[in-house]
C-alpha cells in the first residue's frame, strides 16, 4: 500500500505568532486550559500512585531487606542478598520457575487451541447458536475457587468420577488424579483449560466478527478451499488479537495461585509448585517477607523480559505486508 | 556441620529444602534510599523527555512530588508492628472479638457472648469468625497493619503463640489473673504449656480455654463385625489396620494424614510408639533417634496398603470426610473431631482411646496438643471490658459450654467434673490418661518461632514424598532434625 507523506508541521497561514513559538493559552496553572488535563488524569494518577506504583515500590524495598515477622532480630538491611541467594543457593526457585514455564506453556497453548476452534464453530450460523455460545462462555463467570470446588468433586475419591469407574470395574477404589505425581499435572491443566478456554473464544470470536464477508466470497471465487481462507484471510487477521490474549493470558497464567493452591496446595511433594505459589508459601507460611518480595521482583522482572521479547519478536501491531 | 543428608532420587520432581540462609545482624545500617532513587528517576524522564525543554521544570516537580509521595508511603508501609499500646478504657462500650475457629464454633460463641452482654448490658462484643486455616495469616497480617485492625480479644492457640509475642502484639496476663477469680481455677498443665509455648519465661500470654489430645478413633460397629479388639495397644492397632482393609470392597482400615498437618500427626505416632520421652537431648532433638524412625517406618508402610492411595493429599477436611464417609476403620486426630464422628454415625458406633503406651502395661508417651486460650491485645483501646469478657468466657459455667461442645478438654479446674465429660468417653479417656502421673507429655517446640514454617511448609512435601517411597524415614527425620536443630541453636542466642 502506498504512503503519502505527511508534511512536516508548520504555521497555518494567516494565524498570528512567529513560528516556533508557541501561541498563549489561558491562565497558566491548574485551573487554566494548560492545567486541566493534569486536574482531569489526576485521580487516576491517584489511583495508580496508590494501587501500583505503592505495592511495586513496597515490594521493591522489602526485596532489599531480611524481614520476618517473626524474628525481629533478624531483620534489616540485606542488599543484594536475597538476590544472590536466589539465583545461586535456592534450588526450589529455579524448580518452580521450571515449573510455572511448562504450566504457562501448556495451559496457553491448549487453550488458544480450544479457544479457536470453539470460537470458529460458534461463529457459524447455526439452530441454537445462542445457546451454544453461553455454554462455551459460562465456564468464565466462575470464580478461580469455585471452579476448584468442582474440579475437586470431580476428582474425589468418594464422590467424584473413580468411584463410580471403581464400581465399574476400571481402576481401584480410594485413588485420585490429584495424589498421583504422574497424573497430576493434567489433572490441574484439564481444570484450568475449562476455565481459561472462553477467554480466548471471547476474544477471537469478537475479532472474527470484524472480518469482512468480501474477502471469504473473493476467495472462494478464486477456488479457495476452508483451510486455505482460514490460512490465507482468518488467521492473519487474527494476528494481534491472538498475540494480546497469549500474552495476557501467559502473564495471568504464571501468576496463577487460586487453583493450583485450592486444588493442589503445590503437591503431591511439591510437584505442581509455581513460583508465586513459593512466593505465598515463604511470605504467609514462612513469614519471611524479605525473601519473598525478591522472589516477586524476580518474577517481575521475568514476565516484563518475555513480554518484551514476545511482543518484538512477534511484531504486534505492525503491518504484514 | 554434617551435609544435608535428605537426598532424593534424581528423578523425583519435588522441590528439595533450599540451603540455609546466612543474614547479617539487625544492626546493618539501613539504607535511605531516596537521593539515588530520585536521580535515577530524573535521569530516565530526561532521557525520555519529547524535546520541550520549558516544560522541564513543571514536570521534574511533578515526578519528584511522585516519587516521594510513593516512597512516603513505602516508608509507611514497614512502619506498623502492631505493638502500639492501647489503654485501659472506661470498661464500657464496644470491643471486637476474634475466634480462632469461625464456623465450628460460632453457635458456642454467640450463646456465650449473649449471656455476657446479659451480664454486662454496657459492653458490646462484636463476634468475628475466622476460618481456622488462615487464623495465623489474619492476624500477622492486622499486626503488621499496625495494630488498628486487630481485635480487643482473640483466640490463640499454642501452635502460633510464639510468632503473635515476637511480634509483641499480645499483653502478658498473669498479673491480670492474680488478681481475677481465675486465680487458682486453670489447670496446671495447660498453664506450663502456654508459658513455654509463649517463649517469654515465666509470662503468660493467654487464659488457656482448653486442651486438646490426639485419639485413635474407631469404628466400633465395623470392629465387633471383624471380631476384633480395640486399638489399645499398638499390635491391635496394625492388626486392625490390616484386617479392616477390603480394598476390592472399597473398606480400608486406617485413612492417613498425608496433606496439610501431616508432620504434627506423624510425631504424634512416633513418639507415641517409641515410649522416647523427651523432644530434646541437651540441643539437639530426639526426632531422628532410631527408635523414631523406626516407628516412623511402621506408619508410613500403612500408606496405600491399609489405606486409600488418595490419602496423600489429606488434610484435616479431607481425612475426616474420608472416615466419616463410612469406608474406613480407624483414624488419628484429636478432640476436635468428635462431634463431626458422633453426627456421622451416633455414639454407640464411634469410639475414641488416647495414644497407646510404647509397650503393653507401660507409660503412655503423649505429644502435647496445642493448648487454646484467650488473648489480650497490646492495641486494645478498651482493655478493662475486653479483661471482663475474657474472665467470663474463661469462667467455669462458660468454658464447661465451650468444651461440651468442641469435644474437648476444659481449662477451669471446676468444669473438669461436669456431667457431660462423663458421658463423652473419648474426652474421658484423654483426660485421664493426662491426669495419669505415669504418662509423659513430649512437649513439642511450639515457642520456636520457625516451628511453623518447619512442620508444615518446609517438611510437609518431604512427608509426602515419604509416604511416595522418594525419601527415606531416616533421611526425612535427619532433614527435620537438622532444620530443628538450627532454629533451636538461633533461638538460645536470642533468649540466652
Amino acid at each position: 500500500m502506498a504512503l503519502t507523506a505527511v508534511p512536516k508541521k508548520r504555521p497555518l497561514p494567516g494565524r498570528p505568532g512567529k513560528p516556533g513559538k508557541p501561541e498563549k493559552q489561558g491562565k497558566p496553572g491548574l485551573t487554566g486550559k494548560r492545567g486541566l488535563p493534569y486536574l482531569l488524569i489526576a485521580p487516576a494518577g491517584l489511583l495508580m500512585l496508590g494501587f501500583i506504583a505503592y505495592p511495586m515500590l513496597s515490594v521493591l524495598y522489602y526485596s532489599l531487606q531480611h524481614y520476618n515477622v517473626t524474628k525481629p532480630w533478624r531483620n534489616g538491611f540485606a542488599g543484594l542478598d536475597n538476590f544472590r541467594e536466589i539465583f545461586f543457593e535456592d534450588p526450589l526457585f529455579w524448580q518452580t520457575l521450571a515449573f510455572s514455564a511448562k504450566w504457562v506453556v501448556a495451559e496457553v497453548g491448549l487453550q488458544l487451541v480450544f479457544g479457536l476452534a470453539l470460537a470458529l464453530i460458534v461463529n457459524q450460523t447455526f439452530v441454537g447458536r445462542g445457546i451454544a455460545r453461553a455454554l462455551v462462555f459460562s465456564p468464565w463467570a466462575v470464580s478461580g475457587v469455585l471452579t476448584t470446588t468442582i474440579w475437586i468433586l470431580l476428582y474425589n475419591p468418594s464422590t467424584g468420577l473413580s468411584r463410580y469407574l471403581a464400581d465399574a470395574g476400571i481402576g481401584e477404589y480410594g485413588t485420585s488424579v490429584l495424589s498421583d505425581t504422574g497424573t497430576v499435572f493434567w489433572a490441574a491443566v484439564l481444570a484450568e483449560l475449562w476455565r481459561g478456554v472462553p477467554f480466548f473464544a471471547i476474544l477471537i470470536l469478537a475479532d472474527l466478527q470484524s472480518i469482512s464477508k468480501d474477502l471469504y466470497e473473493a476467495a472462494s471465487v478464486d477456488g479457495a478451499g476452508r483451510f486455505r481462507q482460514f490460512w490465507h484471510i482468518t488467521l492473519p487477521h487474527l494476528k494481534d488479537a491472538i498475540i494480546l490474549s497469549t500474552l495476557l493470558r501467559a502473564v495471568w497464567e504464571f501468576n496463577n495461585v487460586d487453583l493450583l493452591y485450592t486444588l493442589t496446595g503445590g503437591g503431591p511433594a511439591g510437584v505442581t509448585t509455581t513460583l508465586p505459589l513459593y512466593v505465598a508459601n515463604t511470605g504467609i507460611e514462612g513469614h519471611d517477607f524479605g525473601y519473598a518480595s525478591a522472589l516477586t521482583t524476580v518474577a517481575f522482572v521475568i514476565l516484563l523480559f518475555c513480554s518484551i521479547l514476545y511482543l518484538r519478536l512477534s511484531k504486534f501491531g505492525g503491518d504484514d505486508k | 556441620m554434617t551435609a544435608l543428608p535428605v537426598a532424593p532420587a534424581p528423578t523425583a520432581p519435588g522441590p528439595p529444602p533450599r540451603k540455609p540462609r546466612t543474614i547479617r545482624p539487625r544492626d546493618t545500617p539501613q539504607p535511605r534510599p531516596t537521593n539515588t532513587q530520585t536521580e535515577t528517576h530524573d535521569q530516565e524522564r530526561d532521557s525520555t523527555m519529547s524535546g520541550n525543554n520549558s516544560r522541564r521544570p513543571r514536570a521534574r516537580t511533578l515526578l519528584a512530588l511522585g516519587i516521594s509521595a510513593s516512597l512516603a508511603l513505602t516508608a509507611t508501609a514497614c512502619g506498623g508492628s502492631g505493638t502500639e499500646t492501647g489503654s485501659e478504657g472506661e470498661g464500657e462500650g464496644k470491643i471486637v472479638f476474634w475466634d480462632n475457629n469461625g464456623g465450628v464454633r460460632t453457635e458456642v460463641w454467640k450463646k456465650i457472648i449473649t449471656e455476657f452482654e446479659k451480664e454486662n448490658p454496657e459492653i458490646d462484643v462484636e463476634y468475628v469468625g475466622i476460618p481456622i486455616a488462615d487464623v495465623q495469616s489474619k492476624y500477622d497480617t492486622a499486626i503488621q497493619g499496625g495494630g488498628d485492625s486487630l481485635p480487643d480479644v482473640g483466640m490463640v492457640g499454642t501452635a502460633y503463640l510464639a510468632n503473635m509475642v515476637a511480634q509483641g502484639a499480645l499483653d502478658p496476663v498473669g498479673d491480670r489473673i492474680e488478681d481475677s477469680p481465675l486465680k487458682g481455677k486453670l489447670v496446671n498443665g495447660m498453664v506450663e504449656s502456654v508459658k513455654a509455648a509463649g517463649g517469654e519465661k515465666d509470662q503468660m500470654f493467654t487464659v488457656p480455654t482448653s486442651a486438646n489430645q490426639g485419639v485413635l478413633w474407631y469404628r466400633k460397629d465395623m470392629f465387633d463385625k471383624a471380631d476384633l479388639p480395640a486399638p489399645d495397644t499398638w499390635e491391635n492397632f496394625y492388626r486392625a489396620a490390616e484386617e479392616l482393609t477390603d480394598r476390592e470392597n472399597n473398606q480400608f482400615g486406617f485413612t492417613i494424614r498425608g496433606g496439610a498437618g501431616s508432620v504434627a500427626q506423624a510425631l504424634e505416632m512416633m513418639y507415641a510408639q517409641s515410649g522416647i520421652e523427651s523432644f530434646w537431648d541437651g540441643d539437639r532433638t530426639t526426632v531422628n533417634d532410631p527408635k523414631n524412625v523406626e516407628a516412623l517406618e511402621k506408619y508410613v508402610a500403612l500408606y496405600n496398603e491399609y489405606t486409600p492411595k488418595a490419602d496423600l493429599n489429606n488434610d484435616f477436611t479431607k481425612m475426616v470426610a474420608t472416615f466419616t464417609g463410612g469406608e474406613v476403620g480407624m483414624l488419628q486426630h484429636n478432640l476436635g473431631s468428635y462431634t463431626d464422628h458422633v453426627k456421622a454415625f451416633g455414639e454407640e458406633r464411634i469410639g475414641g482411646l488416647p495414644m497407646p503406651p510404647s509397650s503393653e502395661g507401660g507409660p503412655r508417651t503423649l505429644v502435647s496438643n496445642p493448648v487454646d486460650g484467650m488473648g489480650l491485645f497490646k492495641s486494645s483501646g478498651n482493655k478493662a471490658a475486653a479483661w471482663k469478657f475474657i474472665e467470663f468466657a474463661a469462667s467455669a459455667e462458660m468454658n464447661s459450654l465451650w468444651n461440651e461442645s468442641a469435644g474437648a478438654i476444659p481449662a477451669h479446674t471446676d468444669a473438669a467434673d461436669d456431667e457431660w465429660i462423663n458421658k463423652a468417653e473419648p474426652t474421658k479417656a484423654a483426660m485421664e490418661s493426662l491426669d495419669d502421673p505415669n504418662t509423659k507429655i513430649v512437649q513439642l517446640p511450639y515457642y520456636l518461632p520457625d516451628w511453623n514454617s518447619i512442620s508444615k511448609a518446609d517438611t510437609e512435601p518431604n512427608f509426602q514424598k515419604l509416604l511416595l517411597g522418594r525419601m527415606t524415614a531416616e533421611e526425612f527425620a535427619d532433614d527435620l532434625a537438622k532444620r530443628l536443630n538450627e532454629a533451636q541453636v538461633e533461638w538460645s542466642e536470642q533468649k540466652g
